[in-house]
């Protein structure tokens, strides 16, 4: 039974079953109770005072023999001949035990009590019936307050109830009538208090969600901007292609698109590591060496460091084991050696060092470059942020990835001066 | 025509640059909005090619810097941003012509020539002086019906003169028009051009006064 109204209506009902047993019982009991004292007392008398009496008087034969008195009298000789009877034939059992006793008359219980003097026995009966039909009487007046109570309030609940959900009824007609993408947060005025931490909760989420939206559309449209520009450039490298009037400038327009579609597709995987990254994407984690990955970014660079003159000095001899997804560490380590050769110097000089102290394995990538102001270290981990626009074809989303994978795999990090004299990002993981 | 190209992208600057100048145009490039103020300041140019998303300075500040100036060079927007917000603001703050990012080559080119013909307040694509004609946009010359064919640079040069005729250019001035920064560029470069359109086009129409430059048009008194 879903329904808050027919599940308190039903409770009610048998709130209320349960208390009419309970006391139509208690009162049957208490009233059969104190009927059995009474009426043995009454027959106790009566026996004893007819027993004293000897002989039964004409107006009291009168009152006893009335058909609703429900007492019976008999008087027996001592050698079994009935002397006296209110009922036409003899209904108690000649064998009669002094004193209290219940026997079994024609099938009914009766109560009897019996006294004797030398000469006869007097006994007075009356059919338990009448105990438990007056005990009966007792109980059922008893538990009529409350049968008729019952659906008087239970009326009163069905509407309380639906009173007190008409709020909630708001809310729903609220929530199914506003649009697909209406992330506003819910009216929560009037509200029972039980409810409005549902619908505050609710809100919450709500919140949540649209900021969420809010982010991946930024994002979307971030993205989506970005792409133009190395769109822009491919297509002139098409066009000047296409118009290439002898081998010389074809060679040189295929070299130039060649390029273009390199720094397109570096942009498109530079933008897939962040989306993967971003909080929500669940990666598989396995345990990876953080000494292994920075060794990778080297020689992921290598090219790189070559085509500068650079130098490239790696520290990695901890074993420094994370939990991990090894894709994105990998970029992770590849985005910040890369930014390290770009602008670690002229030529580039380059400090790679893995180390493990506790439970926190560290990365560190120092370089000789021109180094980060402090105001701006903040800026620099923005998508799309380039610090020096203009130079070179970066995406500006390689810190952004760093920041984005340390923080998926619960780390952090942090911009600081370098001893080589430029920039020092220092990236740290909790070990597995 | 002589453009400037205010692009921070290195690859569609040299691009857009080579592209320009594979058509006609002399271009140059620079790279962030200070410079593009600088050279504005000092050069005059029949267009500029303004990206928004400048270093240093924007090229929206650039663009409010040259009109404040009263400078009225035509000025083509050039950006990847497209909210029609963006577009608004852009013409509002004194740009001839919007083209949002990834554009046409062509359609670019077209702009341009547009954006040329308004400002020498023309309606008619094609320049016209006696029975020369020359159209800016198939890039045909023709002297009596007939076509001249004519090299890139002596198009330039021969439209240059076009579009004021009468008006003395001198050499300085049509090497300007005629060449980007940076592009070689032979002393008697121009005489050597003139020397081959009159060959062309016959030497009727396109007159040297001496010492101070070139002209196209009616011979002027003796």
């Amino acid at each position: 039974m879903r329904s808050l109204r027919l599940r308190l209506f039903a409770f009610l009902l048998a709130l209320a079953s349960v208390a009419a047993l309970a006391v139509g019982g208690a009162t049957y009991v208490s009233v059969r109770g104190e009927a059995d004292e009474l009426f043995d007392y009454h027959l106790r008398q009566m026996a004893l005072s007819l027993r004293d009496q000897g002989r039964i008087a004409d107006d009291e034969r009168a009152v006893l023999e009335r058909a609703e008195f429900d007492y019976v009298v008999q008087v027996w000789s001592v050698d079994g001949g009935v002397l006296y009877s209110t009922v036409p034939a003899p209904v108690l059992p000649a064998r009669a035990v002094l004193g209290f006793s219940t026997v079994q008359v024609n099938g009914a219980p009766w109560r009897i009590y019996a006294a004797a003097t030398p000469l006869r026995i007097v006994q007075v009966g009356q059919p338990l019936a009448a105990r438990r039909e007056l005990a009966a009487a007792a109980a059922a007046r008893s538990v009529l307050p409350i049968a008729v109570a019952a659906p008087i309030v239970g009326l009163a609940i069905w509407w309380l109830v639906g009173a007190s959900l008409a709020p909630l009824a708001r809310v729903v007609r609220a929530l199914r009538e506003r649009g697909v993408d209406a992330l506003e947060p819910l009216p929560s005025q009037g509200l029972p208090s039980e409810v409005t931490p549902l619908i505050d909760g609710f809100n919450a989420l709500l919140a949540r969600l649209a900021a969420a939206f809010d982010a991946q559309r930024a994002f979307t449209a971030d993205a989506a901007h970005e792409l133009r520009s190395p769109l822009t450039a491919l297509k002139l490298q098409l066009d000047l292609l296409h118009d290439a009037r002898d081998d010389a400038e074809r060679d040189d327009a295929v070299q130039r698109l060649r390029s273009g579609i390199e720094r397109a597709h570096r942009m498109v995987e530079q933008l897939l590591a962040l989306a993967r990254a971003e909080p929500g994407a669940a990666a598989a984690r396995a345990p990876v060496d953080l000494s292994q990955v920075a060794r990778q970014a080297v020689s992921d660079t290598a090219t790189l460091a070559v085509s500068l003159g650079g130098r490239v000095d790696l520290e990695a001899p901890a074993d420094a084991m994370v939990d991990g997804d090894a894709d994105a560490l990998r970029s992770l380590a590849r985005n910040l050696v890369d930014n390290a050769l770009k602008y670690g110097g002229t030529p580039p000089h380059v400090h790679i060092h893995v180390e493990r102290e506790g439970g926190v394995a560290t990365l560190v990538v120092d370089d000789a470059g021109a180094g980060i102001p402090e105001a701006e270290r903040e800026r620099v981990f923005d998508r799309f942020h380039r610090r020096e626009p203009g130079r070179g074809t970066g995406s500006g989303l390689g810190l952004a990835i760093v920041r984005a994978v340390a923080r998926a795999h619960g780390g952090s990090v942090q911009l600081s001066n370098s001893p080589l004299g430029g920039l020092r990002v220092e990236v740290r993981l909790p070990v597995a | 025509m002589r453009c400037l190209l205010v692009e921070d992208d290195e690859m569609i600057g040299e691009s857009l640059r080579a592209a320009l100048r594979r058509h006609g145009f002399a271009a140059d490039w620079v790279r962030d909005g200070r410079a593009a103020d600088a050279v504005l300041a000092s050069e005059r140019f029949d267009a500029v090619l303004l990206d928004l998303g400048l270093p240093h300075k924007g090229g929206l500040d650039v663009l409010r810097t040259l009109r404040a100036r009263g400078d009225a060079t035509p000025v083509i927007v050039l950006t990847a941003r497209d909210a029609t917000a963006d577009k608004v603001a852009g013409l509002d703050a004194g740009a001839d012509d919007y083209l949002v990012k990834p554009f046409e080559l062509d359609e670019l080119l077209a702009r341009l020539r547009a954006v040329g013909r308004r400002a020498s307040g023309r309606a008619e694509p094609a320049l016209q002086v006696a029975d020369l004609r020359l159209d800016p946009a198939t890039r045909e010359v023709s002297r009596a019906g007939r076509p001249v064919l004519l090299s890139a640079r002596e198009f330039a040069l021969l439209q240059a003169l076009m579009e004021r005729p009468g008006a003395i250019l001198s050499r300085a001035q049509l090497e300007d028009r005629l060449y980007g920064w940076g592009e070689e560029l032979e002393s008697n470069a121009i005489s050597v051009y003139v020397h081959q359109l009159r060959k062309k086009i016959g030497d009727d129409r396109l007159h040297t006064v001496r010492g101070v430059g070139y002209y196209v048009g009616e011979p002027k008194g003796g």
